[in-house]
């Protein structure tokens, strides 16, 4: 059952700025993370603030250099819906449309996506863990067949989105806006690993709304490509995903961008397997040796080595779906 | 025997009369077999069906109930006063509260409190509120403060029974001696084959989950309650209640019109009902207690996990010589009952000598409860993996080395026969309209795709029915019927194939038949719908009673008329006769009937035969594609060829087989309840999320049901047979056959997760 | 990288960085109460804590209601209104059986506060009724007998609905993904399947609503 609150839905974003600047506050997007940790206790709040009286922050549109805009609470089914993203970014298109179920598509928004809280089930269960605010990471000894085999530092869970790490291969940013101002941050700083503080998922400060998505125009070149593994076909997270933008010129790979979900606590950049590609032309043993130098610098936790040849099956396969034609 | 085969209900069952009739078995049939929409459909599909936890009266308050957070811990304080202030607030009950001083049967062998100070498993009742509103009741429960000793716990049997292990039990973490039961000489059994193989299984926990959540709406009138509850049997939940709150049984009215799924976990009163109860009786309110999800994750049942042991010999030609098999498996905090996992070793194939040794621990966990063929999932998944594996060690087709050892008694009961064994003809004919052959010639495969094709069979130790049952079928003036029966109908269509049983006597067409049921006050007595054997056990009597109505109607007519009884039946409303097409006479023309305006039958169910076992047989078939660079399993198609007798309804039966089938998917390839098992014994998975149960997109379009009639005359004067449980027993065993087909990988652990598979893969690729 | 469980760095330590935890004042900022009417900008509205008022149009009618913020709309619906066909099976968005149709799409309302269904058109399987006679996705739900115990029925079909109303031609396939979102414990899906393309069909042949 949900706690007590107050709600307001102001009709500007300086006044959602405001509200939720205060202490206690918390932002309602589409609401399909946020009721679900009031429900289990994660956090609590004393009053929520809608977004939903803001139609601005509505719509994918151009961008006068040739890129998108996404409003932030444009849903994660118009997205996976969207031409334009599917045809220039389908790495987006794909990680969308993987996102939870159907319903939960048309109600979640992509500023929520990218805001979510992690999906430990210590986290979410009633454990007073280090995230919380306690001084102990139960999954460490635990049961962590979910959790993060890079990154982890005191903390081990994996971030939960799956547009998260399609947005940073893209190298979109976001914008995010708060009664002081507004500053863009990318994708790919968004996310706080626990190394810098392990009770916080983004940079954004209390207050600061994320209202827009911006995707840079897609270089000559690019592909993209996002797929995860689940238990289950349908409302899983990703137990590995993996997010490609790759630039190619001719045969050869001239950029890659490489994320990771279901692997740290935050969209985890692959480097090595960049530096891999980079200026390679996909021939089956560089694929391979990509694959590997992903996961190269894993330290997997008790219960959750599978998820090396894992995440090496998987990129293999996605380099491979990528490359052909190449 | 007895009690294992009854699991559905404890204590002394009601005696009925003997039928009135023996009717030989139907010859062709003009509505029995159809395949035909449910009686009620409308209400389900147009949401007008009420169900337990659609009911809102007048007044009514909302129960909640507060649970202990820990696996083990015994309850010091309890202080609720700040709750009792709160707004909203109507009733607080602890275990201090003297209406509340109540024993709690967990089973007739094992009690604890209504509210225990001794929380043995996380998820136990420690006090309860009622408030205008849920959000209100649950406000409340965040202001009871609870001090609790916490005590060291056990999460899995295995650490059970270890060395150390904390006693959570005064008698012990096992629940009594090891039960082992043994025919002929295994030693000698394994010295005659030729392949002995010895293996080890391990099968998560499953929980039910049916969709609407265990609980109940409770209203005194006076000193007379009445219950609206999910459940699959009113009268046991009657029963309860009538004892724990010393009531006559005609003060207790239980009404379960219609209920959102069960699987086993309702087939008995939880102590939400006798807690709704008493905070109705002391508030003077209806009170509505549902529990949410995650309490019914915790608290109200599961099928029990298992370590399964098994040793198998055979000889080349196929003949099987010895089982010998070792169970480990734990029914939670409580003595519950926690079996049948060696059931099919010891009656599914014929073989001379068979040794089981079964051992149930205690843990800090949540009561186990029946669900779907208790035990049998768990022990096909360990048999029907090992015949696969003594069958390619002797390099047969694994479906003729199940066909060479079909078995002609039940050998567990010491050589009775069955009333009919479909088994062979169930792998024969599924094999081939399967393609079974074709499917296991294929190419060698090399790519990342690999397509593998899996079958495993099963009997169900029940699915025979049997008395008691009471029906009454009312014939009105207009020729509509109204049939009266006590039985749930949980989902498996049972109204609709009692008014087809009906229709099938009286010519009545079944829309016109409407069904009363589940409630206690105004329908018969009858076991809860469980164990397979509602049709079996309902079907017969219903028809007993259409026979009574129609001996009746007919010797109106035949004395209103002068004819001859003998030469009359019904049909479409009239009575015919069989010689003389001229004599017909609608019922709106029997003059008696018209003044009479009701003929009222009442029907019986006779006793099974004595010296022979009703139970059903199957073979399920399947193909899987596996993607070797990931370990993910994609079920493509699947076959269930069941021997369920004679099937009633073609349309809620193939239903029956697609849906045990999809829970049995669940079983093999996503379901598992996690425990903290190193830290707090604490459920990890308490949810609908990280509890996985399958989606549309995990079961394949693609699925058969290929019914076996085998014209069983003996069974009873339907000749249907159980269905609802063996059609999810084989199933994840098929699975696991067919990745085994398709990878050459052995996955002796459920689930099959893409997890574990490519730790297998990897395994098998680096030994390869 | 530190393998421990316990940081010893640890800078979030005994701060409340949201300052959730802190003491909150629950003063006004200028409140607009009231709704917004049909064509007008939102107004900014802060809501006190209690009841607050709403108007709600469900199945095509407008109801005026009091409630409190944190209702959902699921509870309103079925335990306020009585309009009990949507059903409750998790509360968290985990199973479909509360799903209804908000401006024609399929969500769950157990994850919707009444004060966000706030000027959208509910609709609920009782919606899809006309008068007495069931409409066609129900109608086709009943031929294939696409359910058991008929909990999770209502959701289904009303994802049905919203499935067909964006693509009224689905390959099994596409119906699968579409139905992704409802959990059926009794396993009726293979029947769900063909009592969508059944439903198709009879669109397709100018049958349905
Ligand atoms: C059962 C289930 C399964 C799911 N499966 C997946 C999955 O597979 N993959 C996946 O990626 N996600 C999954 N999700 C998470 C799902 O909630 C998100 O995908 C969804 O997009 C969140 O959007 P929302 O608008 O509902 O967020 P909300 O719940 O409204 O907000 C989430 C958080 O972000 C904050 N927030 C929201 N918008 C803003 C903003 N514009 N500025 C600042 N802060 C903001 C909120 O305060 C809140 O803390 C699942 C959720 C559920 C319940
Ligand atoms: S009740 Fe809403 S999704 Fe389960
Ligand atoms: S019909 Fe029972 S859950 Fe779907």
């Amino acid at each position: 059952m949900l706690p007590k609150f107050t709600y307001s839905r102001p009709g500007s974003l300086v006044q959602v700025a405001n509200l939720a600047a205060r202490p206690g506050t918390r932002v309602h997007a589409g609401g399909t993370d946020l009721l679900g940790c009031l429900r289990d206790g994660v956090f609590g709040a004393e009053s929520l603030v809608s977004l939903s009286g803001l139609s601005d922050l509505r719509g994918v549109t151009p961008t006068s250099g040739g890129g998108l805009r996404i409003g932030a609470l444009t849903t994660i089914a118009e997205i996976a819906a969207n031409d334009a993203i599917s045809d220039r970014y389908p790495a987006l298109a794909q990680a969308a449309a993987s996102v939870a179920s159907p319903q939960l598509r048309n109600q979640g928004t992509i500023g929520g996506n990218l805001c979510q809280k992690p999906r430990c089930w210590y986290y979410r269960g009633d454990f007073h863990c280090l995230r919380k605010g306690g001084d102990t990471c139960y999954a460490f000894d635990g049961e962590n067949q979910y959790h993060c085999i890079l990154g982890g530092d005191g903390c081990y869970i994996v971030h939960p989105s799956d547009t998260a790490p399609a947005l940073a291969a893209l190298g979109a940013r976001v914008t995010a806006v708060s009664a002081g101002g507004r500053r863009t941050i990318a994708v790919e700083k968004l996310h706080v690993p626990p190394s810098t503080d392990p009770q916080r998922e983004t940079a954004l400060e209390p207050g600061e709304i994320l209202t827009e998505v911006i995707l840079p125009p897609p270089p000559s070149g690019l592909r993209s490509s996002y797929r995860k593994i689940r238990e289950r076909a349908s409302w899983d997270f990703a137990v590995v995903g993996v997010a490609l933008a790759l630039v190619f010129d001719g045969h050869t790979v001239t950029t890659a961008n490489i994320f990771l979900s279901g692997a740290a606590p935050v969209p985890w950049r692959a480097r090595q397997a960049e530096e891999v590609l980079n200026g390679s032309n996909l021939d089956g043993a560089t694929v391979e040796r990509a694959a590997h130098a992903a996961v190269a610098d894993a330290e997997p936790l008790a219960h959750n080595a599978y998820k090396v040849p894992l995440f090496a099956g998987l990129i293999k396969e996605q380099l491979t779906t990528l490359g052909g034609g190449t | 025997m007895t009690r294992r085969d009854s699991y559905w209900a404890e204590g002394p069952l009601p005696e009925t009369p003997s039928p009135q009739s023996s009717p030989a078995p139907w010859g062709t049939t003009r509505v029995v077999g159809t395949r035909r929409p449910r009686i009620d459909a409308y209400e389900r599909v147009s949401g007008t069906a009420v169900y337990p936890s659609d009911v809102v009266l007048p007044g009514m308050l909302y129960g909640a109930i507060l649970r202990c957070p820990h696996a083990h811990a015994l309850v010091k304080r309890v202080d609720a006063s700040r709750a009792e202030g709160m707004p909203g607030v109507r009733a607080v009950m602890t275990g201090r509260s003297k209406v509340a001083d109540l024993d709690w049967p967990y089973s007739r062998r094992d009690h604890s409190k209504l509210f225990d100070p001794h929380c043995r498993h996380e998820g136990e009742a420690v006090a309860a509120v009622a408030a205008d509103t849920p959000q209100q009741a649950a406000d409340a429960l965040r202001a009871i403060q609870v001090d609790y000793e916490v005590l060291p716990f056990v999460a899995d049997e295995r650490d059970a029974v270890a060395a150390g292990a904390p006693k959570i039990r005064d008698g012990g973490n096992l629940a009594g001696e090891p039960e082992v039961s043994e025919r002929g000489d295994v030693a000698k059994g394994f010295a005659e084959a030729d392949v002995v193989l010895e293996r080890s299984y391990r099968c998560a926990y499953e929980i039910h989950a049916p969709m609407e959540c265990h609980g109940c709406v409770a209203r005194w009138d006076g000193n007379r309650l009445t219950v609206w509850e999910s459940t699959q049997g009113v009268f046991r939940i009657q029963a309860t209640l009538a004892g724990m709150l010393h009531l006559p049984l005609t003060d207790v009215r239980v009404i379960g019109h219609y209920m959102g799924g069960g699987f086993g976990s309702k087939l008995q009163a939880g102590k939400y009902t006798v807690i709704a109860s008493l905070l109705a009786r002391v508030t003077a309110r209806p009170v509505k207690l549902f529990l949410s999800r995650q309490e019914t994750m915790l608290c109200v049942g599961n099928r029990p996990g298992a370590e399964i042991r098994l040793k198998a010999g055979v000889k080349k030609d196929g003949t099987l010589t010895a089982f010998e098999l070792s169970s480990l498996t734990s029914p939670g905090a409580y003595e519950v009952g926690a079996g049948l996992l060696d059931w099919l070793a010891r009656d599914l194939y014929t073989c001379p000598n068979v040794r089981t040794e079964s051992r149930v621990a205690f843990i800090n966990a949540g009561p186990a409860r029946p669900m779907r063929a208790p035990g049998h999932p768990q022990g096909a998944w360990a048999l029907e993996q090992m015949i696969d594996e003594l069958a390619e060690a002797i390099q047969m087709d694994p479906v003729e080395l199940r066909l060479r050892n079909v078995p002609k008694v039940s050998q567990a009961r010491g050589g009775k026969p069955y009333t009919s064994t479909g088994l062979a003809r169930c792998l024969e004919e599924g094999a081939k309209a399967f393609g079974w052959s074709e499917a296991r010639k294929k190419q060698q495969q090399n790519g990342r795709y690999r397509r593998g094709v899996g079958s495993a069979a099963c009997l169900w130790i029940a699915g025979g029915g049997g008395p008691p049952s009471t029906v009454i079928v009312k014939l009105f003036a207009d020729g509509s019927v109204n049939l009266n029966m006590g039985a749930s109908d949980i989902g498996t269509g049972t109204k609709s194939v009692m008014a087809m049983v009906v229709s099938e006597e009286l010519g009545v067409n079944p829309d016109q038949i409407r069904v009363e049921n589940a409630d206690t006050a105004t329908t018969q007595f009858a076991t809860p719908s469980g164990g397979s054997k509602t049709v079996p056990t309902e079907s017969p009597a219903v028809r007993d009673a259409a026979i009574a109505v129609k001996k009746q109607l007919l010797a109106l007519v035949a004395e209103e008329k002068g004819w001859d009884p003998a030469d009359l039946e019904l049909d479409g409303q009239a009575v015919v006769s069989r010689t003389d097409p001229q004599r017909r006479l609608p019922f709106a023309e029997i003059s008696r009937l018209q003044r009479q305006r009701v003929i009222v039958g009442v029907g019986y169910r006779g006793p099974n035969p004595e010296d022979a076992v009703v139970n059903p047989f199957a073979a399920q078939f399947c193909e899987v594609e596996v993607d070797t660079n990931t370990g993910e399993v994609r079920v493509l198609r699947f076959l269930g060829a069941h021997d369920s007798g004679r099937v009633l309804n073609r349309l809620t039966y193939d239903n029956q087989v697609f849906g045990g089938i999809t829970m049995g998917i669940g079983f093999g390839l996503t379901e598992e309840r996690v425990l903290d098992r190193r830290q707090t014994g604490k459920m990890l998975n308490a949810n609908l999320h990280s509890y996985r149960m399958p989606t549309a997109l995990d079961v394949p379009a693609d699925m058969v049901s290929l019914p076996i009639e085998l014209g069983d005359t003996e069974c009873n004067t339907t000749g249907a047979k159980g269905l609802g449980e063996p059609v999810t027993i084989p199933t994840a065993a098929a699975i696991a056959n067919a990745v085994h087909d398709a990878v050459g990988v052995r996955v002796t652990d459920t689930p099959i997760t893409p997890s574990r598979l490519i730790g297998l893969l990897a395994v098998a690729h680096k030994e390869g | 990288m530190a393998r421990d469980r316990n940081r010893t760095d640890k800078p979030g330590k005994g701060v409340t960085r949201r300052g959730f935890l802190g003491t909150v004042g629950a003063g006004a900022v200028a409140a607009v109460t009231g709704l917004p009417r049909p064509g007008e900008a939102v107004p900014e509205i802060t809501e006190p804590k209690g009841m607050v008022e709403t108007a709600l149009s469900i199945n095509g009618r407008m109801h005026r209601l009091l409630v409190e913020p944190r209702w959902t709309l699921l509870f309103v619906l079925r335990e306020q209104m009585g309009i009990t066909g949507t059903k409750i099976g998790c509360a968290r968005g985990e199973c479909g059986a509360c799903t209804v149709l908000m401006d024609g799409s399929p969500r769950y309302a157990c994850m919707t506060l009444a004060l966000e269904a706030q000027g959208h058109e509910i609709t609920t399987v009782e919606g899809l009724m006309d008068g007495e006679e069931l409409g066609d996705v129900q109608q086709a739900f009943v031929e294939e007998d696409a359910f058991q115990c008929g909990y999770c029925t209502a959701g289904q079909v009303v994802a049905a609905q919203g499935l067909l109303a964006a693509n009224p031609s689905p390959t099994v396939d596409e119906i699968r993904a579409g139905m992704a979102g409802n959990l059926c414990r009794c396993g009726a899906y293979v029947h769900i399947f063909r009592a969508v393309e059944r439903a198709a069909k009879g669109r397709g042949k100018g049958g349905g609503r």
